[in-house]
């Protein structure tokens, strides 16, 4: 009922139903924004990926690996073993602009359902349903994550 | 040889976890989300399943839940591979039946060192 009469106290008001489209426009913006970067996300981690295991195909098939080089074979699985762990930002980050997305879209389709509800004759908004748990990644570096056994 | 049931809504996630059991000598089958895992789970044996948390149709807890309901599941270990690093659900996975709770990004060889603790 609260959102009702918010609409209609705003739809008298021109200031306030400017600022909500601008509001709504800038949080739409970031929304797309969020996608076009998971895009590069994919795109860079897809070459990234492709040439991470290009490279390990060459690598076992080098001479020295071949002739038992104990020494250049650690110093590539050491490197390897960074290059996974570095690989797994893209689950991490799009986890993170998944969240975040659907959040800025919730407040988006809430702003336009509240300022400007009766005022389309489109039939009932839709609203993006707010992610129900808090955002699932928290770690802020890329340093391995902690192991517990029960 | 040991055979692994690796599962994970993301596909390069997949990739890095299958590459490093099998690097390491595991069989190794994906599977895409916790019902995808719960049918492959039924229709072979596994000495290990090593699951995400968040995915779609079916989370890694309730898929421990269920394979936790089937008595040919109740010795096998199940490791939860996820972001989630909260309390709330570290104990969530733990009273669902999970045998330990890993934080990603996983480093390869604690992984290899703590599947090989647990697996059976």
């Amino acid at each position: 009922m609260m959102a009702t009469d918010a609409s209609a106290a705003s739809l008298s008001d021109p200031a306030h139903l400017f600022w909500a489209a601008e509001l709504q426009g800038h949080l739409l913006t970031a929304t797309h924004d969020l996608s076009r970067l998971q895009t590069l996300l994919d795109d860079s981690h897809e070459a990234m990926q492709s040439g991470f295991f290009g490279l390990l195909g060459v690598i076992e098939d080098a001479p020295a690996a071949s002739a038992g080089d104990t020494s250049s074979a650690a110093t590539a699985n050491r490197h390897m073993a960074s290059a996974i762990k570095a690989l797994q930002f893209q689950d991490l980050a799009s986890q993170l602009i998944n969240h975040t997305s659907r959040r800025l879209r919730n407040c988006a389709d809430r702003l336009a359902c509240d300022t400007f509800a009766g005022s389309e004759e489109d039939g009932e908004a839709v609203i993006e349903a707010a992610p129900l748990q808090p955002n699932p990644v928290t770690q802020s570096e890329m340093d391995t994550g902690f192991v517990e056994l029960f | 040889m040991y055979s692994i049931l690796a599962v994970d809504d993301s596909a390069s996630m997949r990739q890095m976890v299958s590459f490093t059991l099998k690097n390491a000598g595991f069989n190794v089958v994906e599977a895409v989300d916790g019902q995808d895992a719960f049918e492959k789970a039924n229709s072979r044996d596994f000495n290990l399943v090593l699951t995400d948390q968040n995915m779609p149709r079916m989370d890694g807890i309730g898929l421990t839940r269920k394979l936790r309901e089937n008595p040919k599941f109740k010795a096998t270990p199940i490791l939860i591979l996820t972001t989630e690093s909260s309390d709330q659900m570290k104990q969530a996975g733990r009273a669902a039946g999970a045998t330990g709770w890993l934080v990603k990004p996983f480093d390869p060889a604690k992984l290899i060192e703590v599947i090989g603790k647990v697996i059976r």
